[in-house]
């Protein structure tokens, strides 16, 4: 048996991790992740105000400024419940909340496929078709954020989610502007992504008409499917979703039994060698993110590769794209509804609570994302950030290696294994805080 | 042959940051255009000349370096090497240096833990720092958080075109920061009449007076040149935080501290007697287009 440590920068993700790869007789046995600078944002949050979290924590992140926005209003909110004081928020708010997180998500997921997935698979592949994806992912990206920022004022780092609801209070005249950035993504959705009209598109439910899909993301599909990738990235097949949105209720899915979840059971815990905190439910670990959101929702063409593929990298890539097509087809309808005479902000300005505790939980672009508050006499004196990542990217535990290991460990190079650990959609940012 | 004009050669590195510049910047709308008059030496997620692993090398070539993110001399490595003297290497070597966001300008939020040893490259909140004189020849300084897509485009295209850029103390360019975020601000006629909004969730009233709006004091053209080409914080009623300014952040950034019913610090450059005295005046009116709201005018 010959062992061979080999370490590898990666980067072009959100930031960039270190691999460290151990190599057993040809075959990576373990990988150890190493991420950059803990910035400590739980410790800069002490001894501000509650509502400082909702200009702090977006900061953590470039890429999911805006879910970490709404997971510090929940958490304040479910505070203020908590302490006996219920806010009840318009449908208005609730759906432009709602809507703009949606947006983010799709932005996210458009730039993973195009300035991640499609060049470093054609770049693994050596098959390099020189193609300038990133101006098709900036094109797409930039106006569902400029549809976000209609609402929330900018992107990234908006903070109009407040208690209560929004601060914005948008007209007719705004709310036509979104719509018509939104179907501008939609026809590129159709033309350029999937080659397909979006209704044709969600029609497919099986693996056996996956065939129809075109454009990039058919390009993306076949490249995988050609080179014999598509039962590789295999990991525990355990998925957990935390938040209810349009993509699944919370739940979770073991070998395709759903059940129910309780937040109270997640736990925290420091690893060695590592700035980035480990994260288990019930000391068992999980995958979190789309294809969680898709196995736990039983969404048809997930199941349907899943049943093929399992918990592989091709099911993994198809359920985070296929959010793009669910989202864009849901935000239609927010726009289409909102009641633009309801209160934006419900919430009395001159109600003071000063003690409480509350949890926020999001379903980010990278999974579920939860905030913990604690706020005595008007300040925060303890806040805890648990981010996607860090249950797909930690070490693992006593008994078994993380996710992200678990799918990179019996590949043979490590050119394989990095294109695998791409398609969690690695932001190092988050998992370090 | 005939020989191709020179592209200055760009290098964007990242500190210890959130990679919310970055993503600013790729909102863009002519993102690609802008590009065009450079060659892109490295970029974090942006296909590149090089790789990491040449940047690190520390012989990548580098006219222009866009630094983002704040500063920590000793501590934070990149595959071994120390941040800092990656930005070192490549700040004496290029002849443009563009701190991109309040993080590489003044240190910023992530600055709060650590205040001893973060720092923005040139400035520590505003005090100069030791590499000040070195590199404050060709420094300029694009405060925000994030910055502005179209405050960094207008910088690279001028420094393309070898035009040069008034800037001030702080090294900010005068056509972007010399504006406060108050200007252009839809809800100037109520802060005119020192109408406050009631609530949030409002198109109506001024938020200085309670909310704990920044924007008359804060230095930056978010509401001449807006955001996403569509909005600013103001504009959808959230408050200006002030994220362009070096002590951001500040505390109890939703609520306006007041000195006797008047707000603490008062708008740029302004005298609190004349303030006061104007103050005064308008509330002793009562107009009624204000009471109603915007849109019930009949």
């Amino acid at each position: 048996m010959k062992k061979l440590q080999i370490k590898q920068l990666i980067e072009k993700i959100e930031g960039e991790a270190e691999l460290d790869f151990t190599f057993n007789d040809g075959k990576i046995e373990d990988v150890k992740i190493n991420f950059g600078f803990y910035r400590g944002i739980e410790e800069i949050l002490r001894g501000k105000t509650a509502r400082d979290a909702l200009v702090i924590t977006p900061r953590v992140c470039g890429i999911c400024n805006h879910a970490h926005l709404i997971a510090a209003v929940r958490a304040i909110e479910d505070g203020y419940a908590n302490a006996g004081e219920n806010i009840t928020l318009t449908s208005k708010a609730k759906d432009i909340r709602e809507f703009t997180l949606i947006c983010e998500l799709i932005q996210n997921h458009i730039k993973w496929l195009y300035m991640t997935m499609l060049p470093q698979l054609e770049s693994y592949l050596d098959k390099k078709s020189g193609e300038n994806y990133a101006i098709k992912a900036t094109y797409l990206a930039s106006r569902i954020t400029k549809a976000l920022a209609i609402f929330a004022g900018q992107w990234p780092h908006s903070s109009y989610a407040v208690p209560g609801g929004v601060t914005c209070d948008p007209t007719y005249v705004d709310v036509m502007q979104a719509q018509s950035l939104v179907d501008e993504c939609i026809k590129f959705f159709e033309r350029v992504v999937v080659g397909l009209s979006l209704d044709d598109y969600l029609a497919i439910d099986s693996v056996s008409s996956l065939h129809k899909v075109d454009g990039d993301f058919g390009k993306l599909l076949h490249l995988i499917g050609d080179n014999g990738m598509s039962t590789i990235g295999q990991s525990y097949d355990k998925f957990i979703v935390f938040g209810d949105s349009i993509l699944s209720n919370a739940g979770k899915s073991i070998v395709t039994n759903i059940s129910n979840v309780d937040v109270k059971y997640v736990s925290e815990s420091s690893q060695e060698g590592s700035v980035a905190k480990a994260v288990t439910y019930k000391n068992k670990l999980f995958e979190v993110g789309p294809l969680a959101r898709g196995m736990v929702a039983k969404t048809p063409i997930v199941k349907s590769l899943h049943k093929n593929y399992k918990d592989s990298l091709l099911s993994r890539v198809f359920a985070r794209v296929h959010e793009v097509a669910l989202l864009l087809a849901h935000s239609k309808k927010l726009l289409a509804k909102l009641q633009l005479d309801e209160l934006s902000c419900t919430l009395d300005p001159h109600s003071k609570l000063d003690d409480f505790e509350g949890v926020g939980i999001v379903e980010a672009a990278r999974g579920s994302l939860i905030h913990k508050t604690t706020v005595k006499n008007g300040l925060i004196t303890n806040y805890d950030i648990i981010t996607p990542t860090q249950w797909n990217l930690s070490h693992g535990n006593e008994t078994q290696q993380g996710i992200a290991i678990k799918a990179m460990v019996n590949s043979t190079t490590i050119e394989e294994a990095t294109f695998i650990f791409r398609t969690f959609d690695i932001c190092s940012v988050c998992t370090t805080q | 042959m005939q020989n191709k004009p020179y592209k200055p050669k760009l290098l964007w590195l990242q500190s210890i940051t959130c990679n919310g510049n970055t993503h600013s910047f790729l909102n863009h709308p002519d993102l690609f255009s802008i590009l065009e008059n450079f060659e892109l030496i490295h970029h974090p997620t942006l296909d590149s000349e090089y790789t990491m692993a040449d940047v690190l090398s520390k012989n990548v070539p580098c006219d222009i370096l866009i630094l983002e993110g704040s500063v920590i001399e000793n501590g934070f490595k990149k595959a071994g090497v120390e941040v800092s003297s990656l930005i070192h290497a490549y700040a004496g070597k290029a002849k443009h240096i563009i701190s991109v966001g309040t993080c590489a300008t003044f240190g910023g939020i992530f600055k709060q833990n650590n205040p001893e040893e973060i720092s923005g490259l040139c400035f520590d909140l505003e005090e100069k720092t030791q590499h000040y004189e070195k590199y404050a020849s060709k420094l300029i300084s694009l405060p925000g958080c994030p910055v502005h897509p179209r405050w960094l485009s207008f910088v690279l295209l001028m420094l393309a075109k070898n035009k040069s850029i008034d800037i001030d103390s702080l090294h900010r360019p005068k056509e972007l920061y010399g504006y406060t975020v108050h200007n252009g601000c839809t809800r100037n006629e109520y802060f005119e009449w020192k109408i406050d909004t009631k609530n949030f969730g409002h198109k109506e009233g001024c938020l200085f007076y309670e909310q704990g709006c920044q924007g008359p004091y804060t230095r930056g053209s978010c509401n001449k040149i807006l955001w996403n080409d569509t909005s600013s914080k103001t504009r959808v009623g959230t408050p200006c935080f002030g994220c362009t300014e070096p002590n951001f952040p500040q505390q109890s950034l939703f609520t306006t501290k007041t000195n006797m019913g008047i707000p603490a610090k008062i708008p740029l450059g302004i005298s609190k007697r004349a303030y006061l005295t104007l103050t005064g005046v308008t509330k002793s009116f009562k107009i009624k287009r204000f009471s109603k709201d915007l849109l019930e005018y009949d």
